[in-house]
């Protein structure tokens, strides 16, 4: 889809040509604007999927499987329906059809619904489930040796994938004719979404018609999803999402549980609302693949990148890739070759999980170029800005590549000036130093999308949209757009969505939401404007094209004076509201970011831990429509970069392949005193449109961990997380003979 | 520097119609490529719409290769509808 | 969790009338920041529960000029309580580090010592460990880089309570109640190895209560505790370390030294406290102390950094008793 290099073919004219307002006449857009919902999120009022109450609800809950590989031999579900409060017992797994298997931990394998949740976990504990256990394969180690088991039916193990470029490249020769070469492993590790909401939802059945309050990113594939699994019409099915808890690109649909919910209100007659436990939620709710790569990467003497060849491989647990590309596309390789495998074992699958691939390509490829300035004895930062993609014939870099000027203006920020060379040579165990890495995202926006806007006799404005806030401030930007093509305040307008009766908007996902919302509901309330105008233009004798709605009054453009205000304008209309719709135009946004990220940290040498102390990120993202929400997203995705770079980690035990830290104890995530001082610039590209932030922030903050914690100690850590096990056995292998 | 599009990871009419990724949902094309928006990079996850799982009806993993023509569970609207 | 049945005692006699002989099936509940988790995964099932709340919770000062501290007070309170701040700084410290704020306004000094250990394959219900009466230890052969690195097993846990730590290190004594009366046992003597206990990590008996904990006058020791956490948030320690020097002006005349989140006990480092005897405190001492209170450590596969980080703790708390900056 959309990409600078690709654009998507552009719809037909179907209106007038759609710009945003002139910078200098904007009210709101660009401004910093707190969340309209925030003083109710913050006060308990905002009710989210998992503190709706219906009346007369159940509690569902799930048996799962504690074998990560077996077989359903029986389910017998009648001791559940024993349990006092009980009302729905249903078995998941049909022990004897095709879905007998189990593949991975957590699989559900049959539910219950009950008046408590105590009496729902008492009934599922009564179930009686007989496995046949099976050898699991917990490693991808395990997986590729000869000798393991065959548990997938098409192998452990994917046939290759082949890239290379140019085509017919020689990479031996390249690498062969480099002046130096950087040769060695690297590897990320399996990391959980861990939404603060799990999953689930309540349904309520009203005859055939289901209603379900759903946490997810995507109303409309989550209606799309119940009425496919459940054979119903899709007229007769409601999802609601007022307000949701993260889900990092795991919640784009019903998923298992909401399924199983509406089965199980159907089978008690009563709401059921079902929400994964957190165990659950670590195991069956998708996650970030692994990633290893066995590189090997050459540089001219000039520090001219020559070549990059790579072996790579990683898992997405039971039965799903673990692709991603290298070199990340930032620096400019001479010829790249990449032989990728997939790699099954008996694990949850992967999902899309906030900048799917991104994040370990980055990792690799940074961690890379800083190895290869080292052989060159060369300011990594100096080799970056030397490989950067050629600028265009004006000689100006695309808008969307614009790294050549973010990183000497982060490099200034933090004082890179300062930075020593090799490692930091001060007295004492604490060793301080920076590194740095770039990133990239298309984002873009779905030309399906589609608002409807109604300008109410009262003075009241509804923009009702099919789209969802996943606590990115989608609702805020739908009021704030809205209120600023009406020259209303933002407390005048109401922004419905989170419904999958308003118009299609996409599911949350790939940063794509403002790129399809803004220019929609831009057009959507232009349209109804327009309308309004036209009823108020004859009572002012003008031509409704010479009115203009600013500061709440609806007004001559050339003569302020002559007009009235919101309130009388829209009491022209009588009884009968403006109903308007809106269609995305291309034009309002564009799709393409770039940015990057420096980190500043201090590494005790005697322990191993690093605390990173400061993180300066330079990134763009089109338009900034609200810079808070925007700032939020950086801080949000650099707070999850620092957890993918130290702490987090689904660590499986080697010989059952059974989660060891199904938890948020063991599991780490950073808290509160873990996060550093943040400094963010957001380059405003006014003339592009808005462009989606929710991935970007997130994919480079490890890769400039890491290369800082190499600056810093002259140790090279290859692996994620970067533990203290880890830089320890990098600082030992370092006095011993070199990491590099 | 942008990786090409991979023709092969395009859904196509031979694929069953029950077959999602968050491109489609996410773009509302359902033939479109599954990462056009993530720079091409290949990391997309599968699953049935019907089963809401990784696995299809009959057990068995959804992927891009084998949701299609010819797999025992394999659906297709076009064909009902006619 | 499963249903339980809940007993108010209003002092020492009501708790022990309601508590029995059987493991585990009748359970003292204070702050419940250990066992209310056990309960959810199933790994306490309790019939009943016996709140100890309303026990005894001041610091009072003794004769000798030690403290007695009611076990039911709360670690935020221990914190901040001058006296322990003064006169236990290893003690104080230790217990400003637990868990978040949360926890420390709720969790008290009894529960803190008595806790269960956080070994993942403990806490797993579906690990059937030795612990839980099972026939093997999982981290043995599996995922054992927060585990052990001193002791023979057979079960590898580390001892979960920081509090613990210092208390030996300051030579506390605890004072427990039984339906026999009561007793008081050392600290060190307090915390027994799985090879006599294994389903239990101390002396105590399902019907008795820790109800004090009764520390010395420091006289002329300086204390100290280092903990070191990979997380500044709601971490557990990699290792840690509580040193009691008595000083003679600038001389140690003897010394004691505890490591945690090394062993199944808090891990007593003998030749550490050697070491000390007659030297004054300097980094070469230091130095010298923590290489001997890690010979002899065997860590396991994944956890051998472990022994750097002991190390680095044992070194870090000396310097810090003596008031010299460690980082």
């Amino acid at each position: 889809m959309a990409d600078e290099q690709n654009p998507p073919a552009a719809p037909p004219p179907s209106g007038p040509a759609r710009t945003w307002p002139p910078v200098a006449d904007r009210a709101l857009l660009g401004k910093p604007i707190r969340r309209i919902d925030g003083p109710d999120k913050s006060q308990g009022k905002a009710k989210y999927t998992y503190d709706i109450v219906r009346p007369g609800m159940l509690y569902g809950r799930l048996l799962s499987s504690p074998h990560p590989y077996a077989v359903v031999k029986s389910i017998d579900v009648t001791p559940a329906l024993k349990v006092p409060g009980v009302k729905a017992a249903i078995a998941l797994k049909d022990p004897a059809g095709p879905t007998a298997k189990i593949w991975y931990q957590g699989e559900e394998v049959a539910a219950v619904a009950a008046t408590t949740e105590e009496a729902a976990e008492d009934a599922v504990r009564a179930i009686k489930v007989e496995y046949e256990i099976l050898p699991a394969l917990a490693t991808v180690e395990q997986s590729m040796s000869a000798n393991a088991p065959v548990n997938f039916p098409k192998g452990n193990v994917s046939a290759e994938r082949l890239t290379l470029r140019p085509d017919k490249a020689d990479v031996e020769a390249a690498l062969k004719a480099s002046a130096h070469i950087v040769e060695g492993t690297y590897s990320t590790q399996v990391q959980t979404h861990t939404s603060l909401e799990t999953h689930g939802g309540i349904c309520e059945w009203n005859g055939e018609k289901l209603t379900a309050w759903v946490s997810t990113q995507a109303v409309h594939a989550t209606r799309d999803g119940l009425s496919r699994a459940l054979q119903m019409q899709q007229s007769d099915v409601h999802v609601i999402t007022d307000y949701m808890g993260g889900g990092f690109g795991s919640k784009l649909g019903p998923d298992v549980q909401v399924v199983i919910a509406a089965k199980l209100a159907k089978e008690a007659g009563a709401p059921v609302k079902l929400m994964l436990t957190r165990k659950e939620e670590h195991l069956i709710t998708g996650n970030r693949p692994s990633a290893y790569a066995k590189v090997k990467a050459g540089v001219d003497a000039q520090g001219k990148l020559t070549a990059f060849d790579a072996e790579t491989w990683g898992t997405g647990g039971a039965g799903q890739g673990a692709g991603f590309n290298i070199p990340y596309p930032v620096y400019a390789f001479g010829v790249l070759r990449q032989r990728h495998k997939d790699v099954f074992i008996n694990a949850g699958p992967q999902r899309a999980m906030r900048a799917p691939g991104h994040p370990q390509a980055c990792f690799i490829t940074e961690v890379v170029v800083d190895e290869l300035a080292d052989r060159l004895r060369m300011d990594p930062l100096e080799l970056r800005m030397r490989n950067l993609p050629p600028a265009g014939p004006d000689g100006q870099d695309l808008p969307t590549q614009q790294w050549r000027k973010y990183f000497p203006m982060a490099a200034d920020k933090i004082g890179w000036s300062r930075r020593h060379a090799t490692a930091d040579t001060g007295s004492g165990p604490i060793k301080r130093g920076m590194g740095c890495a770039a990133n990239r995202w298309a984002g873009g926006g779905s030309n399906r999308t589609r608002a409807a806007c109604e300008i109410l006799p009262d003075g009241g404005v509804v923009m009702r949209i099919g789209t969802q806030d996943i606590g990115t401030g989608t609702r805020t930007l739908v009021a704030m757009i809205t209120a600023e093509t009406m020259g209303l305040p933002l407390t005048a307008v109401k922004a419905a969505i989170g419904d999958s009766e308003y118009p299609w908007a996409p599911g949350s996902g790939g940063s794509t939401t403002v790129g399809s919302i803004s220019p929609t509901v831009r057009i959507a309330a232009e349209n109804a404007r327009d309308a309004l105008f036209a009823k108020v233009a004859p009572s002012l004798r003008v031509e409704p094209a010479a009115l203009v709605a600013k500061d709440g009054r609806v007004q001559v453009k050339d003569n302020p004076a002559k007009g009235m205000t919101w309130k009388e304008a829209c009491r022209l209309l009588g009884v009968q509201p403006i109903s308007a719709d809106g269609a995305w135009q291309q034009g309002l946004s564009s799709s393409g970011t770039s940015g990057v990220q420096f980190a500043d940290v201090e590494v005790d040498i005697e322990t191993g831990i690093t605390r990173v102390k400061r993180v300066v990120c330079v990134q763009d993202c089109g338009m900034i429509v609200d810079r808070i929400t925007a700032e939020s997203q950086v801080y949000g995705g650099i707070i999850m970069g620092i957890g993918f770079a130290l702490f987090e980690h689904r660590i499986l035990d080697r010989n059952t392949a059974k989660m060891v830290n199904p938890n948020m104890e063991f599991y780490l995530l950073p808290g509160m005193s873990d996060i550093p001082e943040i400094d963010i610039t957001l380059i405003d590209q006014p003339e592009r449109g808005p462009v989606g932030l929710g991935e970007p922030p997130t994919i480079s903050t490890a890769a400039a961990i890491a290369n800082a914690i190499a600056n810093a100690t002259g140790a090279r850590v290859r692996s994620l997380p970067l533990t203290p096990a880890a830089v320890l056995a990098a600082l030992h292998e370092e006095r011993s003979g070199g990491t590099r | 520097m942008t990786h090409p599009t991979l023709a092969s990871r395009h859904v196509t009419p031979m694929h069953c119609s029950h077959l999602r990724h968050k491109g489609m949902y996410v773009t509302g094309d359902v033939t479109s490529e599954p990462n056009g928006f993530a720079d091409d990079i290949d990391a997309t996850s599968f699953w049935c719409v019907c089963t809401q799982k990784a696995f299809g009806p009959d057990g068995l993993p959804v992927t891009l290769e084998d949701c299609a023509t010819g797999r025992s569970c394999c659906n297709h609207d076009a064909a009902e509808a006619t | 969790m499963k249903a339980f049945a809940y007993v108010n005692a209003a002092n020492e006699k009501e708790a022990i009338a309601a508590l029995g002989p059987e493991r585990g099936r009748m359970l003292p509940l204070a702050g419940g920041m250990d066992l209310l988790a056990l309960m959810k995964d199933y790994v306490a099932q309790p019939e009943r529960l016996v709140n100890v709340k309303n026990l005894d919770r001041t610091v009072a000062k003794t004769p000798d000029g030690g403290l007695r501290i009611g076990a039911a007070v709360t670690l935020a309170a221990l914190a901040q309580h001058a006296d322990v701040r003064r006169l236990y700084p290893a003690l104080a410290e230790a217990a400003a580090e637990v868990g978040t704020p949360q926890i420390r306004n709720v969790g008290t000094l009894g529960g803190n010592l008595n806790q269960r250990p956080r070994c993942w394959y403990f806490r797993n219900e579906e690990f059937p460990c030795l612990k839980k009466g099972g026939a093997r230890c999982f981290a043995v052969d599996g995922e054992n880089q927060f585990h052990a690195i001193f002791g023979d097993g057979p079960c590898h846990i580390v001892h979960p309570s920081s509090l613990a730590v210092p208390a030996i290190a300051l030579g506390a004594r605890f004072r427990i109640v039984g339906p026999a009366g009561e007793r008081e046992v050392t600290a060190a003597d307090y915390y027994v190895m799985p090879d006599r206990n294994l389903y239990g990590e101390t002396v105590l008996a399902p019907n008795e209560l820790l109800t004090h904990v009764i520390l010395p006058a420091p006289g002329t020791a300086k204390s100290a505790t280092y903990e070191v956490r990979f997380k500044q948030s709601h971490d557990w320690p990699l290792a840690m370390a509580s040193v009691a020097l008595v000083m003679n002006g600038q001389t140690i005349t003897s010394a004691r030294v505890v490591m945690g989140a090394v062993a199944p006990v808090p891990w007593r480092a003998e030749g550490a406290e050697a070491a000390l005897a007659g030297k004054r405190i300097s980094e070469a001492t230091a130095t010298a102390a923590a290489d001997a209170a890690v010979k002899g450590a065997k860590p396991m596969t994944q956890n051998g950094y472990k022994v750097q980080i002991a190390h680095t703790a044992v070194k870090r708390a000396i310097l810090k008793a003596g008031g010299i900056a460690v980082v």
